[in-house]
């Protein structure tokens, strides 16, 4: 192997790391405070749809990614609403969004003129910054940011504080005069913000187009990250190189003829799947979770 | 008054998914018109499409078919308390494990038989891991079933281009051979014994959670796992039950939609008269309330939906993908516990308003 | 050993009104007819202990959430210091200088102590005070002698500690009141006053404190003043000094139950329980290595008392299948059954009367029938060949119910979450004890009913003791023991302490041994 087929896997695993720990650190703060969305992989597609239509009518990849973090924020509160004040299965409502999510998109591909595929113009997509070895996506920095940023937060503030007290047993937090669903409704819109953000980036960064299978299971796999993490979003940087790794791996291998003929691609397109079910299957365990996790708070 | 009160309670559930499906389509409506199409007719189309004719009855029927299986799949789970989003990949498992009894020659009817059997063990034992996994490493069924969703997926793939591959045609695979292959009901439609087959499938999954000690225990760890642990159920018994009998009802959902869909009887690659089967099926258990017959119903809406889609789709034009909008927004409202209560409620602070 | 806490400070009847109710209700939402408090008057005064004393249900928890600002009210007044005040939230409260602790422990286990003070907070959201709180921490435990340290996880910290980190999470604030619900559930007696010394430390900094019990001893121990609550409604408040014990007991609970049941003799000799050397899995640090052993005879009741929390739950959970013996052996009726399945003790003849009712021993969501059936339903003839029979299950259902007098309007409409919890008792007796099974395990059977349905169980308890039933009773409610048991033994840290015949037992005995005292010093 030579030095830049090395460069250029770890560009791919750095690219690959952005969309998963984006929304895997979104759902460490949700799960913090007791909701599980399984609904992440429809706001990532919705995101990648929002951020390319947002792109290309402000002529600003800026305004595109804006325009995904503020579509992942609306799921976010709808998911907020219906987990919190009324309720509402969040599983079930989880299930709902990606159906939505996958209609949805097709429909407004279809209605854009080109079904299954939009590309997005390259004047309009994120610039990436040239290093000589290869060019890297502001995007990773980004993330990098946000991981601590939000690890600061949810370990070191008053805030984070309440977040978790609010995901670990809400009744406590009740008495102590916190409002516990305003509180999850917040982390809510706040996870949806970042999985749309995630989403945004699909289509106006790193793909530079949009399809109803642009997300391919990530936002499951970002699911996968936040319990590899244990919920720390530190980790779930770490997480998501891992398995941006496998996925610029399998990416190098595809273009390989001589490994191409030993392992057919459909097994290399596998292995991403795999690697995250050992990985969770692995981590499980030492991880622990808020008690009051996928449970609505009801003051008795 | 007071035999009344608890057959209005029991109607309750049917009320609520006339509401959801009510509020589907309205949002549905709202969408349409935003980018200028007609609704009303749109829905006329729809409907006419799916329920206007005879033949478009057997087509709706015929679409029902594999969705009661895997809305099945997803209720058993549910009555269970457990989340079982797998279907998706059991049921490719199962399609290509009964093409794949077609490479042996046997006699009629042992060939549909072993093709039906070859599909119910395959989506058992794709489910499989699913329930291991959660019982001896505590994974999630949601993450679980979705990562072997995606490699069955692949997998499918891989069997379809190098395994069961047409030798004449490449981008299918062999046909189930004409004498293993489930009868037409209505010749000149799609409806076929496929649908016969799953009804049996829903009466003894009826009899199974309501006639039978087993049913009891799985019902029991659904609602309350620690008292059905106190009651001396094992708990560890009824996830390999929920996920054994759910893959098995996937895998039969898969045979049936490749040995009675006319015309290939094969699996395109691509898997497109398969994909999205799964998933569909959340969305008919959801409106049929978990209930075997309850999903009779909704799957005949939704096959019906299906079918009409694609009339609308030429007719006034609006895409077929309005169709999974409209199920999404249906299964997001349905997410709420007593719907119906809400909805009087806020009828009643709008009258206070008024 | 209480009575230099009886010894209450002067009157304080010239002391300054803290806070005051008056004329306070609170009914369910837009339901009037149906009022949980009824026009309640209550102060509490500066440098006194005013106790709010009643059953349960009786209303005296709503006082207090209302009082704090946790519960809203549905109708009178409230004043801190002669000024009307609105409460919308505890931390209303908190601003008005009133501070609860709630019966149940509020607090984050995988939290610090210190962390779950921040909880409470009313800070920036970007800051962090974290040393502070914990430094300020300190200083208060070492100023009222609570001993505990505030860097430690309170899921580390025994039951009695984190009671202790509740008293300190509201002294963090510095309120004039205290409201404090039923503190001393989970505490020894030795810790109950410990806890009474630092709230005359309280008083005797001016502080006001509305103290809720239900047990008498502890009332006049700590009381200035007395409220009775029943059924919603005051019945009066008066200086702990113009009352009695019995006057006191006849205002709470009205009809009274006897103190010991009496019952034919019977010569024990077979064995029903045989427990040696157990310790449970959970409770390998806290028990002695010797473990627990006792054997509870054919025909005999055995009370095990105790502080909650002193391994109960683990010993039933052992003796019953629901969780794994880490050491020893549990033999019933002569069977090694350690470490066996619910199942097998099950059809070994072992019944469970749970502790908690509605989590436990029913499924809220299914019906009165299939509850009642709900450990029979696998044998003949509510069903042959897996296959049940609904007609033979209707029949037992009705059966059940009429014969435990639960009151319940459809065996196959009826969910059983709309029960009562009394109603909910009488069917998980009947369906325990219908086959009048060798071993009745009874944790808190008679928690929260009334005196008449009180009687009824202790009765049926004796019937089936005559019968040869083995009766294990483990209950908080020294009352209860005492009344019903024939031999009584103590549990404290995973080990019996002590056992002594029913009819000799008396309660100091039993309170030095609960706190952990050796069997020599009580002989």
């Amino acid at each position: 192997m030579e030095l830049a087929h090395i460069w250029g896997i770890l560009f791919i695993s750095l690219h690959a790391m952005v969309p998963i720990t984006l929304a895997a650190i979104g759902e460490t703060i949700e799960e913090s405070a007791g909701l599980f969305n399984i609904g992440l992989e429809g706001i990532l597609l919705l995101g990648a749809l929002a951020g390319a239509i947002g792109a290309e009518a402000s002529g600003s990849a800026t305004m595109g990614l804006m325009a995904g973090i503020a579509t992942g924020g609306l799921i976010g509160l709808l998911f907020g609403v219906l987990s919190t004040t009324l309720r509402g299965s969040q599983l079930i409502t989880g299930v709902g969004i990606n159906m939505f999510a996958l209609g949805f998109v097709a429909l407004m591909l279809t209605l854009l003129g080109a079904p299954g595929f939009h590309s997005v113009p390259r004047a309009v997509q994120v610039p990436l910054i040239p290093l000589g070895i290869g060019n890297l996506s502001p995007m990773v920095l980004v993330t990098v940011f946000l991981a601590v940023v939000v690890w600061w937060v949810l370990r070191r503030t008053q805030l984070g504080l309440w977040i978790r007290a609010v995901g670990e047993n809400p009744a406590a937090a009740d008495v102590a005069g916190l409002r516990v669903n305003t509180l999850r409704l917040g982390t809510a819109i706040a996870a949806g913000m970042l999985a749309g953000l995630a989403g945004a980036y699909l289509s106006v960064d790193w793909f530079g187009a949009v399809t109803k299978e642009i997300t391919a299971g990530r936002g499951f796999i970002a699911l996968a990250t936040v319990v590899f993490s244990g919920l720390n979003p530190l980790l779930a940087l770490l997480g998501g190189f891992i398995f941006g790794l496998f996925e610029g791996l399998a990416t190098w291998i595809s273009t390989y003829p001589a490994i191409k003929k030993i392992i057919p691609w459909q097994f290399v397109a596998m292995a991403p799947y795999i690697i995250t079910l050992l990985v969770v299957a692995g981590a499980i365990g030492r991880v622990r979770f808020p008690k009051g996790l996928g449970v609505p708070y009801l003051r008795e | 008054m007071s035999t009344l009160k608890p057959w209005i309670k029991r109607l309750n559930p049917l009320v609520e998914s006339l509401m959801a499906g009510l509020i589907g389509l309205v949002i549905g409506a709202l969408i349409m018109l935003a980018f200028g199409y007609n609704p009303i007719a749109a829905y006329i189309s729809l409907f006419s499409g799916s329920f206007g004719s005879v033949y478009s009855w057997a087509e709706s029927l015929a679409n029902a078919t594999p969705l009661i299986l895997t809305a099945m799949t997803f209720a058993i789970a549910m009555r269970g308390g457990l989340f079982n989003i797998g279907a998706e990949g059991q049921l490719y498992i199962g399609a290509l494990a009964a093409v794949a009894v077609s490479l042996i020659d046997l006699p009629f009817p042992l060939n549909a038989v072993a093709a039906l059997g070859a599909a119910i063990v395959a989506g058992m034992l794709w489910s499989l891991p699913v329930a291991l996994l959660k019982l001896t490493r505590g994974v999630h069924e949601v993450i679980s079933t979705i990562m072997l969703n995606w490699i069955a997926h692949f997998f499918a793939f891989y069997l379809i281009a190098n395994v069961l591959t047409d030798p004449k045609r490449g981008e299918k695979t062999i046909s189930i051979i004409e004498s293993a292959r489930l009868a037409r009901i209505l010749p000149g439609t799609s409806l076929n014994y496929g649908l016969v087959i799953a009804l049996i499938a829903v009466a003894a999954i009826l009899f199974l959670l309501w006639r039978t000690s087993a049913g009891f225990e799985m019902r029991a760890s659904g609602y309350n796992q620690e008292a059905t642990h106190y009651a001396g159920i094992s708990l560890r018994k009824q996830v390999l039950r929920v996920f054994l009998i759910g893959g098995a009802i996937a895998g039969l959902a898969g045979a049936v939609q490749v040995m009675g869909r006319p015309p290939t009887y094969a699996v395109m690659s691509g898997l497109p008269q398969l994909m999205n089967l799964g998933f569909d099926g959340i969305g008919v258990a959801m409106i049929g309330r978990n209930h075997p017959v309850g999903i009779v119903f909704a799957a005949i809406f939704f096959g019906g939906l299906m079918v009409g889609g694609r009339i609308m789709q030429f007719s006034p034009g609006v895409p077929l993908e309005l169709v999974r909008v409209v199920e999404g927004v249906i299964i997001i409202t349905l997410a709420i516990p007593e719907l119906r209560r809400l909805f009087t409620f806020f009828l009643a602070k709008f009258k206070r308003g008024a | 050993m209480t009575d230099q806490m009886g010894i209450s400070p002067p009157p304080t009847a010239r002391s300054e009104i803290l806070l005051e109710a008056r004329g306070i209700s609170k009914g369910f939402p837009g339901v009037w007819e149906h009022l949980i408090l009824e026009h309640i008057d209550f102060d509490v005064r500066a440098g006194e202990v005013h106790t709010l004393l009643g059953e349960n249900g009786a209303g005296k928890t709503v006082i207090a959430n209302i009082l704090s600002g946790y519960y809203g009210k549905t109708d009178g007044e409230i004043l801190v210091k002669g000024q009307p005040v609105t409460l919308e939230s505890p931390r209303d409260g908190l601003a008005h200088g009133i501070a609860m602790v709630h019966q149940e422990l509020m607090l984050v286990p995988a939290f610090t102590v210190a962390e779950n003070v921040m909880v409470g907070l009313n800070a920036p959201g970007l800051s962090f005070r974290k040393q502070a709180v914990e430094q300020q921490l300190d200083d208060l435990v070492a100023h009222y002698g609570l001993q505990v340290d505030p860097r430690v996880r309170v899921e580390d910290l025994s039951a009695g500690e984190q009671q202790r980190v509740e008293i300190l999470k509201v002294l963090f604030h510095q309120p004039e009141v205290l409201l404090l619900d039923e503190p001393t559930s989970l505490l020894t007696p030795q810790e109950a006053d410990q806890l009474f010394k630092v709230l005359r430390a309280m008083t005797d900094e001016g502080k006001g404190i509305v103290f809720i019990s239900h047990k008498m001893h502890e009332v006049f121990a700590v009381s200035d003043r007395v409220t009775v609550l029943k059924l919603g409604k005051a019945r009066g408040t008066m200086p702990i000094s113009q009352t009695n014990e019995d006057d006191l007991t006849r205002k709470t609970f009205g009809e009274t139950v006897p103190d010991y049941m009496e019952r034919p003799a019977v010569e024990f000799t077979e064995n029903a329980i045989e427990v040696d050397r157990l310790i449970p899995k959970g409770l390998e640090k806290k028990a002695p290595a010797s473990g627990l052993s006792f054997a509870l005879h054919k025909g005999e009741i055995l009370g095990l008392a105790g502080v909650a929390g002193n391994g109960q739950s683990e010993l039933i959970a052992s003796i019953t299948g629901l969780s794994g013996v880490s050491s020893g052996t549990v033999t019933i009726l002569g069977e090694e059954m350690t470490n066996r399945t619910p199942r097998a003790f099950i059809e070994k003849g072992v019944a469970h009367i749970p502790e908690r009712r509605r989590e436990m021993g029913i499924i809220e969501q299914m019906f009165v029938a299939e509850n009642v059936a709900l450990k029979d339903y696998r044998k003949t003839p509510f069903s042959r060949h897996t296959i049940l029979n609904r007609e033979e299950i209707t029949r037992h259902a009705e059966e059940i119910v009429s014969r435990f007098n639960a009151l319940v309007p459809d065996l196959w409409e009826t969910e059983c979450r709309i029960l009562s919890g009394g109603n909910i008792q009488r069917l998980i007796l009947g369906r325990e004890t219908w086959r009048e099974p060798p071993v009745i395990i009874a944790s808190h059977p008679t928690e929260g009913l009334d005196a008449k349905a009180i009687r009824h169980t202790w009765e049926l308890f004796l019937a089936l003791r005559a019968k040869g039933s083995a009766i294990l009773l483990i209950s908080e409610d020294l009352d209860e023991v005492m009344s019903l048991s024939d031999r009584i033994g103590v549990i404290f840290e995973g080990g019996i302490v002590g056992v002594v015949e029913g009819e000799n037992a008396n309660r100091e005995q039993l309170g030095h041994w609960m706190a952990g005292g050796k069997i020599s010093a009580a002989a």
